[in-house]
């Protein structure tokens, strides 16, 4: 029998607020954490609108000590990590050191300063920079960063799978859990926005607003909607086996119970076959947690307002659902806190381990005009039920497909 | 139980590129370490490097940009490790359950490294780095996916210089869970100017050669290449009558939780990583026939090792034979330990073990046998390749005769 893998603390470090209980109470009453992105200078170009990290005071949670040397996304999951910490109250002493293990998702990492530092590399005499100019750059960095701060010792690994990153760590978090392989991971996802994210989405014309379309909204499955908005943050868990938690008395907010992962080839136009692939991975995914679609009450949907990418995704969840897809109600987070990459499918477990408890679910906003090919139950409005198996759904762009189940616990 | 066994090879290493060559090249002690080339130098007090030479691929890229991908290392490896194990066309079976998991420290870099060194001031002002193949990291799988029409699970692991390691964990579980029929693991990596200063500036770089385990050893010799292998069910294996070269009996993991960039001082993460691979293979230190080292050549790593395989090996420490390949290789970073489990797995198929070359002068703390300058031919039933990163990041497999 397998071991289970429950979340027994969150941290959040996110556009609609620091800590779980702000970005939750932002989340629900529908607060758009997307604005003019003030961290780039996006005078030249078109599309201007991001969901940046505001008010993070990273001192408040790792110190004053060594923070200079610290990037962005170092400093947004290490504070996640104490919060997590601290949410599940739980003090990595010698003994659980060696219990415990750190997997987070990331499809870039601390990227953006590696090429900072080349530059610098280019301008200057390289062999005269400081080493403490690179003591934060590689794309793990900020994880290696975690481990030697709190004291982890089990293991450290970074996956980076495009914009699947964190849902495939998480994944791979209740794997390692359910074979007995660490009493407690510490498991999510990193991202930041830099220039050089953005301008790939630029240059592809992805982001909402691009191709002179004007309004820069995220809008997903709204027959309006014209490409997705960028976000940053860092979104973790304290998962741990169940006994284990249970032994220490440890509030639970949810069991992690299913994951599955298949690899689509988007860059092909074969819309069918990448239809087909979505709902394998949900299949995949239901099959792993020993559930039928029937149990599912409630779909986090990776829906980021990409055209095509949304469509696909709501013709799979017709196909897994049939009739029933009118009913079980469908949310995306990514309305509010647009697409955060890597860190998208960490940033949806939050929300939907917060709908667990609470009986709650977040409102889609800006939905306002039904798109006939996606015709989907989607929530507009904030709705109050209960709810007890989401199942979370995470596609990259360019091909893998990986979703969660989190359930109520028993 | 299932069993996870290795049925395809594959190797682009600084001294010989496909298997056949890497290997002889790697018994005759040949060292790949020469002037670098593919950037200049001359500000750097460190001019020598591991890198692939007489390179040539059978797929042509559209322009220079992208030809600086490590996807031509992985792809090559990939596609001679498909062969080997006969699993070119896998036209009938359930791509679904054919994964890939590849491990780069900064695989993704050079492509970018160009186009900034040919207009430094698009850094600032944005420039389309959609014309990269390889980015993000994850298009390194993407495109081994596609090239191969793998449909199963795919990541790309990013953890330093134990990447290959994790990734080969990672396909490991997945093969053990029943998850998956075939992964093709590995590692690739090129050298990228980054990297190369990040180590020159901590001063962890040697000026002429890697000297493993050797009195005067003054540091590593920067590498490139790819590793992959083909790791499949047993069963698998057996119901289409492939050849095998070894089992993978486990893996085991630690984390120093120490420092960022230097080794726990006395490997209490590096004698965690071993003793947890020995329990997940359910052998014991009696049981291993050859160490498959880190051996980077920089002086606290190699003490570091030798203590913590002393600490785990007790009165048997000094009869293993441990050796190090890049002393003729590099360290390829990402890749290394990827290589060097190809290298294990040919080292039981073969019966022989690599030397560690420019061996000259014993240090007293460094007292085991290392295998100096000449390979060796014994029969090889288990074997252990460690792999230490920044950061403290360690993964240990174990490797068997089947």
């Amino acid at each position: 029998m397998n071991k289970r893998a429950v979340v027994t603390g969150i941290g959040v470090v996110s556009p609609l607020g620091i800590g779980h209980q702000d970005f939750w109470k932002n989340l629900v009453s529908g607060n758009s954490g997307i604005a003019p992105m003030e961290c780039l200078d996006l005078s030249k170009y078109e599309c201007k609108n991001g969901a940046e990290v505001k008010g993070l005071n990273p001192e408040e949670f790792l110190g004053r000590k060594g923070l200079r040397y610290l990037n962005k996304g170092t400093k947004f999951l290490g504070s996640s990590v104490k919060m997590a910490l601290d949410d599940a109250n739980l003090e990595i002493d010698e003994e659980l050191s060696n219990q415990t293990g750190i997997l987070i998702g990331s499809s870039l990492g601390n990227f953006s300063q590696t090429t900072d530092y080349f530059h610098d590399i280019v301008r200057e005499n390289p062999s005269e920079l400081s080493p403490m100019q690179s003591y934060d750059v590689a794309l793990n960095s900020s994880i290696n960063y975690a481990s030697v701060v709190f004291k982890i010792k089990n293991f450290a690994r970074t996956i980076s799978s495009g914009f699947t990153s964190s849902t495939d760590a998480i994944g791979n978090a209740l794997k390692l859990i359910q074979n007995g392989k660490a009493d407690v991971i510490i498991a999510g996802g990193v991202e930041q926005i830099s220039l050089d994210l953005y301008m790939i989405f630029y240059m592809r014309k992805m982001l909402a607003g691009a191709n002179g379309t004007g309004s820069e909204i995220s809008m997903p499955f709204d027959k309006r909607r014209n490409g997705f908005i960028m976000s940053e943050g860092s979104y973790v868990f304290v998962m741990e086996d169940y006994d284990h938690a249970l032994s220490r008395g440890a509030r639970i907010y949810g069991e992690v119970s299913g994951y599955g992962s298949i690899f689509a080839g988007n860059r092909s136009s074969d819309i069918g076959k990448r239809v087909e692939k979505a709902l394998n991975a949900m299949k995949k995914c239901t099959n792993d947690a020993g559930i039928s679609p029937d149990d599912i009450d409630l779909i986090n949907a990776n829906g980021n307002s990409g055209k095509l990418s949304d469509l696909i995704e709501a013709k799979a969840i017709k196909e897994l659902f049939g009739e029933e897809s009118e009913n079980v109600p469908v949310h995306t987070v990514k309305s509010a806190l647009g697409e955060s990459y890597g860190a998208s499918g960490a940033m949806q477990t939050a929300s939907a381990l917060l709908s667990i408890n609470d009986g709650l679910i977040p409102p889609t906003i800006n939905y306002e005009e039904n798109d006939p090919e996606c015709n989907l139950n989607i929530v507009g409005e904030r709705l109050e039920k209960e709810v007890n198996t989401v199942l979370i759904n995470s596609f990259d762009l360019s091909g893998n497909n990986s979703c969660l189940i989190v359930k109520k616990h028993e | 139980m299932p069993r996870i066994v290795i049925t395809g090879l594959g190797l682009v290493i600084a001294n010989g590129i496909g298997v056949k060559n890497a290997w002889d090249a790697l018994m005759n002690g040949k060292d790949g370490t020469a002037e670098l080339k593919s950037f200049d130098t001359s500000q750097y007090k460190v001019h020598r490097a591991c890198e692939v030479k007489d390179f040539k691929l059978d797929t042509v890229f559209k322009n220079e940009t992208t030809a600086n991908t490590i996807h031509k290392y992985t792809y090559t490896a990939a596609k001679e490790a498909l062969k080997d194990s006969g699993l070119s066309d896998i036209t009938g079976y359930d791509r679904e359950r054919f994964g890939i998991a590849v491990g780069t420290l900064a695989g993704e870099l050079p492509p970018f490294e160009y186009l900034l060194r040919k207009a430094p001031e698009d850094k600032a002002n944005g420039f389309d780095m959609g014309v990269a193949l390889t980015y993000p990291p994850s298009s390194i799988t993407t495109l081994l996916s596609e090239d191969f029409g793998f449909e199963g699970p795919n990541m790309i692991s990013l953890n330093a210089c134990s990447s290959g390691n994790h990734a080969i964990a990672w396909a490991f579980d997945l093969l053990y869970e029943g998850k998956v029929d075939v992964m093709l693991v590995g590692g690739g990596e090129l050298i990228p100017q980054t990297e190369f200063t990040h180590f020159h500036n901590l001063k962890a770089l040697a000026p002429e050669k890697c000297q493993p385990f050797d009195k005067n050893r003054k540091g590593l010799v920067i590498g490139e290449g790819a590793g992959i292998m083909v790791m499949e069910t047993l069963d698998f294996a057996s119901k289409r009558n492939a050849n095998i070269y070894a089992e993978l009996k486990g893996y085991g993991m630690s984390c120093d939780g120490h420092h960022m960039t230097a080794p726990h001082p006395e490997g209490a993460g590096a004698i965690k990583a071993m003793s947890n691979a020995l329990s997940a293979a359910k052998i014991t230190y009696e049981d291993v026939d050859y160490i498959n080292a880190h051996g980077t050549g920089t002086p606290l790593n190699d003490i570091m090792e030798t203590l913590a395989i002393k600490s785990v090996f007790k009165e048997r420490a000094k009869e293993i034979p441990v050796s190090s390949i890049k002393s003729m290789i590099g360290h390829t970073m990402g890749a290394a330990s990827a290589i060097e489990s190809v290298v294990s797995c040919l080292a039981i198929k073969n019966g022989a073990i690599p030397p560690t070359i420019h061996y000259e002068t014993p240090d007293p703390e460094c007292d085991l046998d290392y295998v100096p300058n000449e390979g060796r031919e014994i029969n090889v039933n288990y074997v252990l390749n460690n792999s230490f990163a920044f950061g403290g990041n360690n993964v240990t497999n174990i490797f068997s005769r089947l």
